[in-house]
């Protein structure tokens, strides 16, 4: 893997400072966290190898920043479209993970001129109906978010102060499993999205994904062979190729380019 | 019970016991031959009223002519008129799922319905035919039939990040007429297969094996199911029984011993098959895979409840053993190759005699 450190930033958006990570060079990728909080993993190292990779924390996650009140998942994506703004990044790649899957959606729809691409990563946006809340035990929560739990590191223990709250925050903002007044916006979106789901996932179930080609125009489902929750996680090598491969050729990715000849 | 009738679509010609099989002997007319026998079997089975026909993947030697049984079934919706049309089946790893997808799917809008889909590793040497690596042969397997589910049953056009296979976009036409999908056997030989099957509820299917050892893998299905917290139904339990049957026991014995044996696919070279193993083909038990395979004589196979032979009433009651032993859903029957005249008449007789009796239990 390349050497990549990302560093880390604040930046200043209606009254709340922003924290954000950062690593790499070229075309900017913003990274929105799920539930659990910003997490970087070995998938973000390899894509930061080739762009310019910006992981925001969402306000009112992680200890540093306090919740600073958004009434709506939309209106959170509004500051954070201003906390980006401020980046002065110009057109910009959005991929956003599960809870931070359907603030991208809001974020896409609300400025959809800002973006490149969008790559919804397991997005909670639709959800099947009278699922529990995530377990609030880590062990458990981490056996529920891997297919293979027993390969992947143990998140390090959270702040149970911070983790309270940021469950607060989701239960307060994610919204009902189906939002019409979402769904209804995403007829209009002409981006490139890719729609990403982990075979085994059992947090979103991966017969949600089917549901996003059929209300995304542009949009593409892959499923993510063996991967729970945080495909990224448990398949990192495969796919960051997949997303880059993506960002870089939009709808055409669909045409392989890796060459066949095994000797030359 | 029910009851399906399988041709490996032997060809009926002399041939040397080693694997791969060199095409010098081979003679076109033989090789027609055998195969309008076979079709000629199925379809007599049939009008005997056989629940199934089945037909199977094997490559590079006469002990079955049927490389791509995709193709012989696609022969067989237009013969087969009543039964289902098992293929049990395509050999997953060394093949593009995708396309074992689609060619399941228009065998079952040709046939109106009635495909059963066996999806199974295959034989150690089928590793060699098309250049895959038999150690990778489990993961490859599992992998393969679960994107064969979903491009089966995913409304959308889909793309595949696997570990062994990659497709950017997956949408089959046609898509097969039963709903969700046809029903998916499984080999359950090794304990891995039975965790698998219980794992993804789907049937299981056991060849080249004996009463006894079947029996402890069933056990270990039904476990495995049950901790899964499903009870699979008795349809999801087959089991392949050899056959040949006479008017009586010294004639049916005595049409056995005249024909000898021939070696199984995967004991045909060593060579290959010990490559296979080391490479780890057979899994947690391997010993007791590769024992499974071993020939027996007659008289041990008919004990081991590899092989029903005799006049109609002692098949019968070899049939009924293995049911009391076993409780398979599904007996499948393969017809022993002794002869044109004497093998269609060894599929009458199990028709007229043996299969009403069958079909009660």
């Amino acid at each position: 893997m390349a050497e990549v450190t990302f560093a880390e930033r604040l930046v200043a958006a209606e009254g709340v400072r922003v924290r954000y990570l950062e690593a790499g060079v070229g075309d900017p990728l913003v990274v929105l966290h799920g539930a659990g909080g910003l997490r970087l993993g070995p998938a973000h190292h390899l894509l930061a190898a080739r762009r310019r990779v910006i992981a925001i924390e969402i306000p009112g996650f992680g200890a540093s920043v306090a919740d600073h009140g958004a009434a709506s998942l939309r209106e959170l994506a509004l500051t954070v479209a201003t906390a980006i703004e401020r980046l002065d990044l110009g057109r910009f790649d959005l991929m956003g993970h599960s809870f931070g899957g359907k603030l991208a959606l809001w974020l896409a729809v609300e400025r959809p001129e800002s973006l490149r691409a969008l790559v919804l990563v397991a997005p909670a946006a639709i959800r099947p109906e009278g699922r529990p809340p995530l377990p609030e035990d880590p062990a458990e929560l981490h056996r529920l978010l891997h297919a293979h739990p027993e390969r992947q590191p143990a998140a390090p223990p959270p702040d149970p102060e911070v983790a309270a709250r940021q469950r607060e925050l989701v239960a307060r903002l994610i919204g009902p499993p189906r939002e019409p007044e979402l769904e209804s916006r995403l007829a209009a979106l002409t981006l490139p999205v890719l729609v990403l789901f982990g075979t085994e996932d059992r947090v979103v179930p991966p017969e949600m994904g089917r549901l996003y080609p059929a209300l995304v125009p542009g949009s593409h489902l892959v499923f993510v062979f063996d991967a729970g929750h945080l495909p990224d996680a448990e398949r990192p090598e495969a796919f960051a190729a997949l997303v880059d491969d993506f960002l870089e050729r939009h709808r055409g990715f669909l045409v392989r380019r890796r060459s066949g000849l095994i000797h030359p | 019970m029910k009851v399906a009738l399988f041709s490996p679509v032997p060809y009926l010609g002399d041939a040397p016991a080693i694997w791969p099989v060199p095409a010098e002997a081979y003679s076109a007319e033989v090789a027609m031959a055998s195969t309008q026998l076979a079709l000629e079997q199925f379809q007599l089975a049939d009008e005997l009223g056989f629940d199934w026909v089945t037909v199977a993947e094997h490559h590079y030697a006469p002990l079955s002519l049927t490389p791509n049984p995709a193709v012989l079934a696609g022969a067989l919706t237009q013969r087969v008129r009543r039964a289902r049309i098992a293929l049990l089946g395509p050999t997953l790893p060394i093949l593009n799922p995708v396309r074992v997808a689609e060619e399941v799917a228009m065998l079952d809008t040709l046939s109106g319905g009635r495909v059963i889909a066996g999806l199974l590793r295959g034989t150690s040497n089928e590793y060699v035919t098309y250049d895959v690596n038999p150690a990778e042969s489990r993961e490859r397997f599992e992998e393969a039939l679960q994107l064969i589910l979903r491009a089966w049953t995913e409304p959308q056009p889909f793309g595949w990040l696997g570990r062994y296979y990659e497709y950017r976009s997956v949408s089959i036409w046609p898509r097969p007429v039963q709903r969700p999908h046809p029903p998916v056997y499984i080999s359950a030989s090794s304990p891995e297969g039975g965790e698998f099957a219980a794992r993804h509820r789907l049937g299981v299917g056991f060849a080249f094996t004996t009463v006894p050892l079947a029996a402890e893998a069933v056990r270990h299905y039904r476990e495995r199911a049950a901790e899964a917290g499903w009870e699979p139904a008795e349809d999801q339990v087959l089991y392949r029984v050899a056959a040949h049957l006479a008017e009586s026991d010294e004639q049916a014995l005595q049409d056995l011993e005249a024909r000898g044996s021939r070696p199984s696919y995967s004991r045909s070279n060593r060579a290959i098959d010990d490559a296979s193993a080391g490479a780890g083909y057979y899994g947690r038990d391997a010993a007791r895979q590769r024992a499974r395979l071993q020939r027996h004589g007659l008289r041990e196979r008919i004990g081991l409840g590899q092989l029903l032979a005799g006049s109609p009433d002692t098949v019968l009651a070899q049939a009924r053993a293995i049911h009391e032993a076993l409780r398979p859903g599904v007996l499948e029957v393969v017809f022993e190759a002794v002869g044109r005249e004497k093998t269609l008449r060894a599929v009458e007789l199990f028709g007229t005699r043996v299969l009403p009796c069958l079909r009660e239990l």
